[in-house]
C-alpha cells in the first residue's frame, strides 16, 4: 500500500486576498497533511488588509524553489493603469492595496504568468480558455471549455470562490461534483478533472473557514479542506486600515 | 486500452491486456492467481491467495477488450471506488485494488454463502425463512445507506445469505456514493439496472434516493412470498415504465395465506412515488420483526387485482411522471428518526413521568416522520410466583406494559410509529444501549432520578451508563 506521507503533496491555493491570518492557518494544515509543493492560483491581494506580509510570504516560498503562483485578475488590477473597473467596494480596495504596494512587490505581481503547466496539471486564475478574460467556471460547460484549451489532466484554478470538482464523463461531457471537505476523492489520470479550490481569504458559502485542496499525484486523490482561522481578527483589520467595512462582513459571515 | 481522450492523446499507454495478466499460476500484486470462481456479464471472480496472510479471497476483474462495452469499466471503477469506502459486517470486506490502467482488480474477502436467487428456487419458501432473510436484508441495507451508499441494483443475485441467514450485499458496479463523483451520472442510457427490480425513478434516471432501494427490496420480498416478479421481466422502456402506476398482483392473490401485514409491507414498498414508502430500511426491519406495529390500510385487503377503472386512476396519476423529491441520504435519517423512550414503569413518580411525555412530545413534533419505542425493565422475573396473576411472571410482564402504554397514550402517536417493549434483565442500561444499537437510535429519552446521596438508586446508575454509552444523543430529563 502507498503510505500517503511518504510522497509529495501539492497545496492549492486560490484567492487569498491578503488574508494573512487564512493564510497562515491553511499553511500550517496543508504542511500538516504533508504538502511539499505550493502553488498560489492567482488573486493573492485585494479585499482584506496584509497585502505585503503575504506578498513577502508567497515570494519567501517562490526563492526556496517549492512554490509557483499564477496571476489572477485582482492583482492584475494593481499593476496594470488600465484595468477595467469591478464593483466598486472591489475598487476601492484595489485602490488601497496599490498604496501599500512597494515597486518591488508591483513588479512581481505583473512578472507573473497568466498559466502554468507542469507535468499533468494546469494551474490558472479562471478558465483555462483565455486566462486573462477571467471566465467564470461554473458549469459543466465553462468547466469542458477549461479543460480542453488546457489539454492536461489536471486542471486548478479559483476565481469562483465555492470549491468543486469536475469531473469527464465517458462521452466527454463535464459534470460537477460539491465535494465534502477532508474526504480523499479518487481522481484517476484516465479522465480529465477540472478543481476549483475554492477561496481562501473570503469564503462565500455562509462558511466563514477557509477554503483550499491538496492534490496527491501518486494516490491520484483530491482533498478539499476546510480551515478554521481567526477571521475576527482579519475583520478587525480590515476595519482599522481603512477598507470598506463590508468587506470585514464579508469575512465574518463568510458571504 | 482504457483512455476517455480523443485519439491525439499523448496518455493513452501500451499496457499487457487483462486475460495475460490475471492467468492461473501467475502471482499479482501478492496474489497467486488459482481457477476461476464466477463469470459474470461484467467481471470476472477468481480464486487466490493472498501470500502474505494466507488467506482465500476473490480477485474481481473487469471484463475488458474489443468486444466489450465501456460500461464494464466505468462500473468496475465505481465499485472499487465504493467498495474502498464502505465499512460494513454484511458487505464482503475489501482488502485492497490494483491500478485501474495496468492491472484492474478489486481483492475482496470470499465470503460463504447462498445467493438469494438459488433459494428462490425453493419454492414456496416458508414465512418464517423469507421474513428472517428479509428483516436481515434490511439490516444490511441500513448499514450501507448509513454510509450514503445506495446500491441500485439490488437483486436475489446479488445477495448472498449464509447458514445463519445473515446477509451480504455484493456487486457495487451500479452504486451511488454521496461522497464521491458519480461516474455513472448522466452517462450512457436511462435506467441502468435490472429490468425487474429497478425502481421508476431509476428509470426516469435518477440515482441519488435511496428510497429505490426500498422499491428493489419491495419485489425481492414479493418474489420470495409469491415466486413470481411483480412487473415482470419487461424488454422495453414503456414496458418498465408500466411500474410507475401499476400495482401488482396483491400477494394474497397468489399465495392465499400470505399475512396481511406482510402484503402491507411490500405493496408499500412497491409504490411508484419514493415519498409513499417507507422511508427507510430500518422501519421495515423493526415492523418485519414486530407485524402487529404495521399500520394496515386498503394495501394488506386486497385480494384481487385491481380493477380496469382502479388502474386507470393510478394511471392518470402517474402522467407525467416526476420523481419525488430527493431528501438527502446522510438526512433522511435524522428526518425519520427513532427515539428510544426508556420509561421506568418500576418507579411511580407522577411528575416525572408529566416531565418525560412533555419531552416526548416535543421532540415528536419536531420529526412528523419519527418514530419512537417506549422500553421499560423488569429486573427479573420473581423465583416464586404469587397466587393471583399479578404476582405471576406474564401478569408483572402485562403490568409493566400497560404502564408503559399509558404513559405513551396522551403523545397521540399513530400506532404504526411507536413500539412496546418490556425487558427483562439485571443490567438495564446495557440493554437500553443494546437496543438503542440494535435499531439505530437517533436519540435515547431518560429521566434522571432525584439527588438522594444516602441511598443507591440503580436506576440511576442506569442513566449515568447510557449517558456515558449511549450510541446516539441522550435527552436527559430532569424534574
Amino acid at each position: 500500500m502507498i503510505n500517503p506521507m511518504n510522497h509529495h503533496r501539492i497545496a492549492l491555493f486560490a484567492d487569498i486576498h491578503s488574508n494573512l491570518e487564512a493564510f497562515a492557518a491553511c499553511l500550517e494544515h496543508a504542511q500538516s497533511q504533508g504538502a511539499t509543493r505550493f502553488i498560489f492560483l492567482g488573486d493573492l491581494v485585494g479585499y482584506n488588509a496584509n497585502p505585503i506580509e503575504v506578498l513577502d510570504h508567497i515570494m519567501n516560498l517562490i526563492a526556496s524553489g517549492v512554490g509557483i503562483a499564477i496571476r489572477g485578475n485582482h492583482d492584475t488590477a494593481c499593476v496594470e493603469p488600465y484595468f477595467p473597473k469591478m464593483n466598486p467596494i472591489a475598487d476601492a480596495a484595489i485602490t488601497w492595496t496599490k498604496e501599500q504596494l512597494s515597486t518591488k512587490h508591483k513588479h512581481f505581481l505583473s512578472e507573473l504568468p497568466p498559466i502554468f503547466f507542469e507535468d499533468d496539471n494546469c494551474y490558472v486564475h479562471a478558465s483555462a480558455y483565455q486566462p486573462e478574460n477571467w471566465h467564470y467556471v461554473t458549469d459543466g460547460l465553462s468547466a469542458w471549455r477549461s479543460a480542453e484549451a488546457s489539454g492536461k489532466i489536471y486542471t486548478f484554478s479559483g476565481h469562483v470562490h465555492e470549491q468543486a470538482l469536475y469531473y469527464q464523463s465517458s462521452v466527454g461531457k463535464l459534470i460537477r461534483f460539491a465535494p465534502h471537505a477532508g474526504d480523499a476523492i479518487p481522481t484517476g489520470r484516465h479522465r480529465r478533472w477540472v478543481s476549483i479550490v475554492g477561496s481562501l481569504g473570503q469564503p462565500r458559502d455562509g462558511n466563514p473557514k477557509a477554503n483550499y485542496a491538496l492534490f496527491d499525484p501518486v494516490a491520484q486523490t483530491m482533498h478539499f479542506h476546510r480551515v478554521d482561522y481567526d477571521h475576527l481578527l482579519a475583520a478587525d483589520k480590515i476595519k482599522h486600515a481603512g477598507l470598506p467595512n463590508e468587506l470585514a462582513l464579508r469575512l465574518i459571515q463568510g458571504i | 486500452m482504457f483512455s476517455l481522450f480523443q485519439s491525439k492523446s499523448p496518455y493513452s499507454i501500451e499496457i499487457e491486456a487483462v486475460e495475460d495478466i490475471f492467468q492461473e499460476g501467475k502471482t499479482v500484486d501478492g496474489f497467486f492467481i488459482e481457477g476461476q470462481f464466477h463469470q459474470g456479464g461484467m467481471a470476472i471472480l477468481k480464486n487466490a491467495k493472498d501470500i502474505e496472510t494466507n488467506q482465500q479471497v476473490l480477485l474481481k476483474i473487469p471484463q475488458v477488450g474489443k468486444d466489450q462495452p465501456i460500461e464494464n469499466l466505468i462500473c468496475f471503477e465505481t465499485e472499487l471506488t465504493i467498495l474502498a469506502a464502505l465499512k460494513s459486517p454484511y458487505v464482503p470486506r475489501f482488502i485492497r485494488g490494483g491500478n485501474m490502467a495496468t492491472t484492474p482488480y478489486i481483492a475482496m474477502e470470499k465470503v460463504i454463502g447462498e445467493s438469494l436467487e438459488d433459494i428462490l428456487q425453493r419454492q414456496p419458501l416458508p414465512f418464517d425463512q423469507i421474513i428472517l432473510i428479509a428483516a436481515n436484508l434490511a439490516r444490511a441495507i441500513q448499514s450501507i445507506h448509513q454510509q450514503e451508499v445506495i446500491h441500485l441494483d439490488l437483486k436475489p443475485d446479488n445477495i448472498l445469505v449464509d447458514a445463519q441467514f445473515q446477509i451480504y450485499i455484493i456487486d457495487f458496479g451500479l452504486a451511488h456514493h454521496n461522497r464521491f463523483p458519480d461516474l455513472l451520472a448522466e452517462e450512457m442510457r436511462k435506467g441502468i439496472g435490472s429490468a425487474p427490480y429497478i425502481s421508476p425513478e431509476q428509470i426516469a434516471g435518477l440515482r441519488q434516493d435511496l428510497r429505490s432501494d426500498i422499491f428493489s427490496f419491495g419485489v425481492i420480498l414479493y418474489e420470495m412470498v409469491t415466486g413470481t416478479l411483480p412487473f415482470d421481466h419487461p424488454q422495453t422502456l414503456n414496458g418498465l415504465r408500466k411500474r410507475y402506476w401499476e400495482q401488482p398482483k396483491p400477494p394474497r392473490a397468489i399465495r392465499q395465506d400470505t399475512p396481511p401485514w406482510l402484503q402491507e409491507i411490500i405493496l408499500r414498498c412497491l409504490e411508484p412515488f419514493a415519498k409513499d414508502r417507507y422511508q427507510t430500511a430500518t422501519h421495515i426491519r423493526q415492523l418485519l420483526r414486530e407485524p402487529s406495529a404495521v399500520k394496515l390500510t386498503d394495501r394488506a385487503k386486497k385480494i384481487k387485482p385491481l380493477s380496469f377503472w382502479q388502474s386507470m386512476q393510478r394511471w392518470l396519476n402517474a402522467t407525467g411522471y416526476e420523481p419525488s423529491e430527493i431528501p438527502r441520504s446522510a438526512i433522511i435519517y435524522e428526518q425519520a428518526p427513532l427515539m428510544v423512550a426508556a420509561v421506568n414503569t418500576s418507579n411511580d413518580d407522577p411528575e416525572m413521568f408529566e416531565r418525560m411525555q412533555r419531552a416526548a412530545e416535543n421532540i415528536m413534533r419536531v420529526f412528523p416522520e419519527g418514530r419512537i419505542s417506549c422500553i421499560s425493565m423488569m429486573q427479573s422475573s420473581p423465583t416464586f410466583e404469587g397466587p393471583t396473576e399479578i404476582e405471576s411472571a406474564s401478569g408483572l410482564y402485562r403490568n409493566h406494559l400497560v404502564r408503559l402504554q399509558k404513559w405513551a397514550a396522551p403523545l397521540h402517536i399513530s400506532q404504526e410509529r411507536i413500539s412496546f417493549h418490556i425487558f427483562e434483565t439485571l443490567d438495564p442500561g446495557a440493554r437500553i444501549i443494546e437496543f438503542a444499537k440494535d435499531n439505530d437510535a437517533a436519540v435515547i429519552l431518560i429521566g434522571a432520578t432525584a439527588e438522594t446521596p444516602n441511598r443507591v438508586v440503580p436506576w440511576r446508575s442506569v442513566m449515568t451508563k447510557v449517558v456515558e454509552e449511549g450510541p446516539c444523543s441522550v435527552y436527559v430529563v430532569r424534574k
